[in-house]
């Protein structure tokens, strides 16, 4: 029995289906039972939580975590779907501090929003930048320019007119 | 004639101004230059213009010997590294120093706007001049010494002492809270090292009984058994240590170099500093380099004096013990730049840490089991 | 002048290896209260590219990940490409393959440990290492014609076989490295300093280490026994025999020790890989791919397709590279560019531990600990 079909035992209402990527057990949580369910994969044995992948697929964005556990040496991978319109998931940050930038850098280019993460900013990108750049509905023609400031923090501004470039 | 013979291993010239003095009367030309300056009443003054004679020669030699060291470190540096170093400037780099004084100089030499003027351009001629005054008791040779002070050593220990005062007028006068700091911490380094090192330095006076120069490197010469000279660092080897980990430390190189490391953020007391004032400190730190290195020479290696210097005429023997002094002294630098590249360098508390609760009572205690010793008459 | 609190910044520019990285500190007189690492500085936007390229153009990207190690980094992607389309891998590749990964492993901890002395005062150690990475850099260009960026292993194989005289210069290089190992350990273990700024510093134990999200020789030097080449073998790493490199005490000079030990155990890999190197094609062929070149038997070497479609699914595929374990989250749709590539870096999962290791240490541990958690900023920013 694969660790997916453990969970779906231990806590039928939150899981709401299993399967298999390519070779690895996962099961798909529904949306507020996640930390719920993290905790018991934590108990389980999953120790460490290798990624946190946020993908946009246009009518639903899709967060999937993969788990790994040094000491019984398996993987898994729970899935969570949102919908598009409000992209919104608990953090893991109580359960594994690695989750922490993990979850900012999703926040950062895909744009899901982590209720109760201590720190929620942008991380990769610069802090005043529009738009979460993964999203497939980005506009990939829109300029916008960034400078330092006065104690080295990020300006970013879509208007370019007073910087040095040669057109 | 006394200098054909074998020399008897005392001092022929208390300075270099007798030899000097000499050597003109030998030629015969002291006495007409004399009754030239005494038919004007001046006789102190031929004096006086022979002895800045020598200090002009020092100044020299000293300024040639920094630019030459400025080459050695960089070659050294690469030899243990498995590369060249400067190739391209001169005949294997030799003319490298000179090329970056010529750089140097054609800086743009900033004061920084808020910055205290004259504290600011005084600074770096606070940490030069002593540099070089440290030279004047200092034997380079058999009678080759400026002035033999009586207090040689006393006064070498209070000129080393006076670079606390300009490091901290560098570092005010620059109107930067990082170079404060930085010279805050440069002031902490060098005081809690001059302690060990004096009292290391004195363990070796009480051999002596002299603080002079002379003195301590004179007790130095002859053997034991026939084949061991009789230098100090054979009775005070633990004294040598100290001293040396001590002028090591004084002078700021690694592994105490915290001050230019990037980990400190800051370049140290000297950021502000640019062109010829710049270059004022690099040539500071290397003539203390030297002087240091003279300096160990003269109260534990035994100088200039070497036990085959007997078997020398005596018209020889300033030049052979010059070449033996230079060719000590050279060794010990030497060996502090292998050191450089060898080690990483160490945190500031690690180094007052060891400078305070390790070296100080290392050397009180060197110093009492010398006395212990002496007072019970083991050596005579 | 105020003497409690004094905000420092680590500036974006260095003087050392690791990259564009900025640390706002707030000190309190000697001791760091809080340490905030800023990166983004160096951020290309490689994810985004890898849905607008192909799966064969994309992994010339991959190279600029981690820069100094760029071998794992076109096999990671290229083994999760592999998994999702089913493509088998012919055997001597998987052993250039190998052997090309634990070639990289040398060059990238001779670049760590050179890069840590360097950062402490010893200069000596950076030159030492890069007059060896000169040569292996100059097999690597023997073999791909890259020094750094190398694109060579492609789906399917590797590009090309090994040229003649490579063998050769292989064996004097590991012979060579012997040598210099020990060198370099005189050099370093043997140096109280060195132990004095090392020791005690950055210490982490194996618990918080895994809740961090550690792996790699970071994660090694706490004690925990994991690597993956081991317990979740890929490639010919079943046949090979070698340990696992494990210190116990979790401070930063166990991570550097842990270092040094994979260097030795990389070349007990290799020679294992040259004396076991099998003969047969370098790349699978494919039904249809373009007319195969003659040649002799060994060098035949059929074109695979340079556009394929694997089937639609989702596949997260890791590796150990040398900094860490290095996972590729592909999504295909069916089409022949990827729906999405997601870059599970070493680098930045290691880094998010920095700010709590360095509570109250100074400035000059923050660079000892800093050097041995051993980051590449391309791997970070991506």
């Amino acid at each position: 029995m694969n660790a997916a079909e453990e969970l779906k035992n231990f806590l039928p209402g939150s899981v709401i289906s299993t399967g298999l990527q390519l070779n690895k057990p996962m099961a798909v949580i529904k949306k507020e039972e996640l930390l719920k369910a993290a905790g018991k994969a934590k108990e389980m044995g999953f120790d460490h939580l290798s990624v946190i992948t946020g993908i946009d697929y246009k009518d639903h964005f899709e967060v999937i975590y993969n788990f790994f556990s040094y000491s019984k040496k398996q993987n898994l991978a729970l899935k969570v779907n949102l919908d598009h319109d409000k992209p919104e998931v608990d953090s893991l940050t109580s359960l594994w501090k690695g989750a922490d930038w993990l979850e900012r850098e999703t926040f950062d280019l895909v744009g899901i929003k982590f209720i109760g993460h201590p720190n929620l900013i942008r991380i990769l990108l610069p802090d005043g930048w529009n738009g979460h750049p993964l999203r497939k509905d980005y506009d990939m023609n829109s300029e916008q320019f960034v400078t330092v400031g006065e104690n080295g923090d990020d300006i970013v501004s879509p208007d370019g007119t007073n910087l040095l470039r040669r057109k | 004639m006394l200098f054909l013979a074998m020399w008897t291993g005392d001092i022929m010239f208390a300075n270099t101004y007798e030899l000097i003095v000499f050597i003109l009367n030998y030629i015969g030309i002291y006495d007409p230059i004399y009754k030239v300056f005494e038919s004007f009443g001046l006789e102190y003054l031929l004096r006086i213009i022979i002895v800045l004679v020598e200090i002009a020669a020092l100044f020299v030699f000293i300024l040639l010997t920094v630019m030459f060291l400025t080459w050695m470190e960089r070659k050294v540096v690469a030899m243990v590294q498995a590369r060249y170093g400067p190739m391209v400037t001169g005949p294997r780099g030799l003319l490298q120093p000179v090329m970056d004084g010529v750089k140097l100089i054609g800086k743009e030499d900033i004061i920084p706007a808020k910055a205290d003027r004259w504290v600011f351009t005084l600074a770096p001629f606070l940490i030069f001049i002593p540099a070089l005054l440290i030279f004047i008791p200092l034997p380079f040779g058999e009678s080759l010494i400026i002035s033999d002070l009586n207090v040689g050593l006393l006064y070498i220990i209070a000129i080393s002492a006076i670079s606390p005062i300009a490091i901290l007028m560098a570092g005010w006068a620059s109107n930067n809270k990082y170079s404060l700091m930085g010279a805050m911490r440069a002031v902490a380094q060098d005081i809690s090292y001059t302690i060990p090192l004096a009292l290391s330095a004195i363990a070796v006076v009480l051999f002596t009984g002299s603080l002079s120069t002379v003195d301590i490197v004179t007790a130095q010469s002859g053997t034991w058994f026939g084949f061991i000279p009789k230098w100090f660092i054979f009775l005070q080897p633990l004294g040598f240590i100290l001293f040396l980990i001590a002028s090591i430390a004084e002078m700021g190189r690694i592994p105490f170099d915290f001050q230019e490391s990037e980990s400190e953020l800051v370049a140290g007391f000297f950021t502000e500093y640019s062109g010829m004032k710049f270059a004022m400190f690099f040539l500071a730190e290397y003539a203390h380099l030297f002087s240091v290195s003279a300096i160990v020479v003269t109260l534990f290696l035994g100088g200039w004096s070497v036990p085959f210097l007997n078997f020398i005429p005596a018209v020889l023997v300033p030049l052979v013990s010059l070449g033996v002094f230079l060719v000590k002294t050279y060794a010990i630098i030497f060996f502090a730049m292998w050191l450089r590249d060898t080690v990483p360098r160490m945190r500031i508390d690690q180094l007052l840490n060891l400078g305070w609760k390790i070296m100080i009572p290392l050397a009180l205690l060197n110093l009492l089991v010398t006395a212990l010793l002496l007072t019970a008459g083991v050596f005579k | 002048m105020e003497s409690d609190e004094l905000i420092i910044n680590m500036g974006p520019v260095h003087p050392s290896t690791h990259g564009v990285l900025r640390f706002k500190l707030r000190m309190d007189g000697e001791s760091i209260k809080e340490c905030t690492p800023v990166i983004g500085y160096l951020h290309r936007g490689t994810e985004k590219i890898g849905e607008m390229k192909t799966y064969l153009q994309f992994i010339p990207y991959t190279d600029r990940l981690d820069y100094i190690s760029a071998f794992p980094n076109n096999y990671a992607f290229v083994k999760a490409v592999e998994e999702l389309a089913g493509i088998e891998v012919p055997i001597r590749a998987e052993y250039i393959r190998v052997l090309t990964m634990e070639l990289n492993r040398i060059v990238n901890h001779l670049v760590a440990i050179g890069s840590l002395l360097m950062d402490l005062g010893a200069a000596t150690m950076i030159m030492w290492g890069f007059r060896e990475r000169e040569n292996a850099l100059q097999l690597f260009e023997m073999l791909c014609g890259a020094r750094m960026t190398f694109n060579y292993i492609k789906p399917g194989g590797v590009r090309e076989d090994i040229p003649e005289g490579f063998m050769p210069k292989l064996n004097e290089f590991l012979k060579d490295m012997e040598k210099r190992i020990v060198d370099y350990e005189q050099l370093i273990n043997g140096n109280e300093i060195f132990h004095m700024r090392m020791k005690n510093i950055g210490v982490i134990n194996a618990k918080d280490a895994v809740n961090f999200g550690w792996t790699g020789p970071t994660l090694r030097g706490s004690g925990v026994d994991y690597d993956l080449r081991k317990y979740e073998p890929y490639s010919i790493y079943p046949d090979l025999d070698f340990k696992v490199c494990v210190r116990n005490e979790g401070d930063s000079f166990a991570r550097f020790i842990v270092r040094i030990d994979e260097m030795k155990e990389s070349l007990h890999i290799l020679r294992q890989v040259v004396d076991n190197m099998p003969v047969s094609k370098v790349i699978s062929s494919a039904e249809y791919g373009i007319a195969p070149m003659t040649g002799t038997p060994t060098a035949v070497s059929t074109y695979f397709p340079r556009i394929f479609t694997p089937p639609a699914g989702e596949v997260y595929s890791r590796i150990e590279a040398p900094k860490g374990e290095l996972g590729f989250y592909v999504v295909s749709d069916g089409t022949t560019k990827p729906y999405r590539v997601k870059i599970r870096s070493p680098s930045f999962c290691n880094l998010t531990a920095i700010p709590s290791l360095v509570k109250g240490l100074k400035i000059g541990d923050l660079i000892a600990a800093f050097g041995t958690i051993d980051v590449v900023l391309g791997d970070v920013d991506r």
